[in-house]
């Protein structure tokens, strides 16, 4: 039997750096809220005080997470026992183990400790699907990916680029960066963030004599103002984007070894996650709105069993490139599922009635709206401003309509289904035909009177489903039977010159 | 060619290629165990509207008008909805896959083949279990896969879960 193996113990030396962290602003709300006739003596002594109980509490708390965990790894399984209130043991097959996360934030990465993730496929909800470790020291963390996703290691042949990574990072991608929401949002943001905690420390940004002053700056120049404000929040926001790309995807490797793919990134937290193959179920190609029309793309994988996004994480797990040339984007995709793009198919004409009239539609809902509230409200402007409304809002959708159509498109390649459809966020799948456990044809009413249905695709990983939007009915019936050969097609039926019922 | 049992009756195009219609149709009593479904939600609900109209304003014209018609198209809709669904829920089963058709205003079908069923269960609601009934759920590997077969006599449903089970274990593989 395998001895249970404990965590590092240089973990009390990262939890007791770490839980400075949190000392810090407590010792400055200490100083703010203590009485200001204190002597200096008891002061320092107060706030000293309570900024060591803080490190003394992480420390204890730590020291006894670490004695209360325990894990080993067996010949057919990993198993993990930790809990200080509630004890918990979690056993996983290793045949189940999808993926594995090697993360380490600055303190550990001085100290030589990682904390390891590994993904299993469970699809339970609510189920914790990942196992941590944390942390282990950088040599055992690797040791344990090793040994983890050793035994699918069959080399492929057959890739022409050999052993050169599948992609490195290209600084010149830094101009797509910014292409973000993010970046508009930019100063606002920031200021919106920093409000809370600066006010806690006594600085208010927002004080009613500084807000005045601004107000009044800004109504006596609007002309200066308004674009002095607008690019000030743009510069913000610029550099804010840069810096969240640069310590992001530093250091950035997507590398094929046999039988997994490997993804290295972070300045200063670095992270490495490995993906096995056989587990990849397509790739994505996902282009949001501004970084399209900035030419850029990004790879996302496909694939069961990586953990969800979390709430800190800027991108989910499934991201293998940052955003990057689309020509290049669509390379590397093309590299990791080892097949050629196809040429697209575009949906029929009816699809982009369809959207077109959905904008028109929407745009009379919401002139509508607003017509209603400036009747109920009593709304500074009048009723002669109405038709400023559809004036900015019908062109946008109808342009948004149109481009959404323009993004429909299909094609069967020799092992893959590809769908791409979106406007906001373009997606192109290539799902493999392999990993379709289901079709779910629709039509909906208005559908059934365009000669249109959607196709998805049910497969295990990713989002679940992979739809084809707005196909023609024959062309979408076809295709799916083809995809996957004997499931759709024994409920097909063919009518030769046969009139309907 | 077969002549097909059951297509859409309101069908006017015909498309070269179509799905045909799954063989079974669900259980007759299904009408009756729907409507009472439906009449358990709609009935307080209109009620609740009538109730409201009639504590809480003046009664306008116009808001008996809308009142009446919304209690009207809530009742309405809980006697009309199951003979729609009746008219179009079929279900298929054979050696390779499961089939279903569903849906009123959007008819949706699903196809799983049977080497990717993960689980097979039946369910037997409150109403469903009064009129003898029972749904079979079977899903697969995919979060967006879930298939249901609603509405069977309660033996039927048992009777085929235990051969979808047993067929399931039959197919190889680990069904990702």
């Amino acid at each position: 039997m395998t001895a249970w193996r404990t965590l590092h113990r240089r973990s009390l030396a990262a939890s007791s750096v770490l839980s400075v962290a949190i000392a810090t602003p407590v010792a400055a709300v200490l100083f703010r809220v203590l009485p200001r006739d204190w002597p200096a003596p008891a002061l320092v002594a107060t706030i000293a005080g309570a900024a060591a109980l803080v490190v003394a509490g992480a420390l204890v708390f730590d020291l006894v997470r670490l004695r209360t965990t325990a894990w080993r790894l067996t010949d057919d399984r990993l198993e993990l026992r930790s809990g200080i209130v509630f004890r918990e043991h979690r056993s996983v097959p290793r045949d189940r183990i999808r993926s594995v996360d090697l993360t380490a934030d600055p303190v550990r990465r001085a100290l030589g400790l990682a904390v390891v993730r590994i993904g299993t496929g469970e699809h339970a909800s609510g189920e914790r699907t990942t196992l941590t470790l944390d942390p282990l020291s950088r040599h055992a963390a690797e040791e344990l990916r090793g040994a983890l996703l050793h035994e699918i290691g069959e080399p492929h042949s057959g890739d022409p680029h050999g052993d050169r990574p599948l992609a490195t990072l290209d600084w010149s991608w830094l101009r797509l960066a910014p292409l973000t929401v993010w970046t508009v949002a930019g100063g606002a943001l920031v200021a919106g963030v920093a409000y809370k905690p600066l006010n806690a420390l006594g600085v208010d940004l927002f004080e009613p004599g500084v807000v005045a002053d601004l107000w009044h700056w800004v109504t006596t120049r609007p002309w200066l103002a308004v674009p002095l404000l607008l690019a000030a929040n743009a510069l913000v926001g610029l550099a804010g984007a840069l810096v969240v790309f640069a310590t992001t995807w530093g250091g950035y490797r997507l590398e094929r070894e046999p039988g997994r793919l490997k993804l290295s990134k972070g300045l200063l937290t670095t992270r490495s996650l490995t993906i096995q193959e056989r587990r990849l179920r397509g790739v994505e190609l996902a282009e949001p709105l501004l970084l399209r029309l900035g030419g850029g793309a990004r790879v996302k994988a496909v694939t069961t069993g990586l953990r969800e996004k979390e709430e800190n994480e800027a991108d989910d797990a499934g991201t293998l490139t940052p955003p990057m040339p689309r020509e290049l984007a669509a390379q590397v995709a093309g590299r990791i599922i080892r097949a050629g793009h196809p040429v697209l198919r575009p949906h029929p004409a009816a699809a982009r009635t369809r959207r077109l009239r959905a904008a028109a539609v929407w745009t009379v809902l919401l002139t509508a709206a607003v017509a209603v509230a400036i009747r109920s409200v009593s709304w500074p402007v009048s009723w002669s401003w109405l038709w400023a409304v559809p004036a900015f809002v019908l062109p946008l959708a109808l342009w948004l309509a149109a481009d959404a159509y323009r993004g429909l498109g299909h094609a069967l390649g020799e092992r893959h289904l590809v769908t791409r459809s979106g406007s906001i966020v373009r997606r192109t799948v290539a799902l493999d035909r392999e990993g379709v456990v289901g079709w779910t044809v629709s039509e909906s009413y208005l559908q059934r009177r365009l000669g249109l249905i959607t196709v998805s695709a049910t497969t295990a990983a990713g989002d679940g489903h992979y739809d084809l939007l707005d196909v023609g009915t024959e062309e979408g019936l076809e295709l799916a039977a083809r995809a996957v050969p004997d499931l759709l097609g024994p409920f097909l039926t063919r009518r030769v010159g046969r009139p309907g019922p | 060619m077969r002549t097909v049992a059951g297509a859409h009756p309101r069908r006017r195009r015909t498309a070269a290629v179509m799905l045909r219609p799954p063989r079974n149709q669900v259980d007759a009593r299904a009408v009756k165990a729907w409507t009472a479904e439906l009449l358990l939600l709609a009935v307080p609900v209109a009620a609740a509207a009538v109730a409201a109209y009639w504590i809480f304003t003046s009664h306008p014209v116009w808001l008996t008008v809308l009142t009446g018609g919304f209690a009207a198209l809530v009742l309405g809709f809980a006697v009309v909805a199951p003979h729609a669904y009746y008219r179009l829920e079929r279900w298929e089963v054979t050696g390779e896959a499961v089939y279903t058709r569903k849906g009123w205003f959007t008819h949706v079908w699903r196809v799983a083949p049977m080497s990717r069923i993960q689980t097979v269960d039946t369910e037997r609601g409150p109403v469903k279990r009064l009129f003898g009934l029972a749904d079979v759920t079977v899903t697969t590997a995919s979060a967006a896969g879930a298939i249901k077969i609603e509405a069977l006599d309660h033996e039927v449903a048992v009777a085929l879960a235990e051969r979808l089970t047993a067929l399931t274990q039959a197919a190889p593989g680990d069904a990702t």
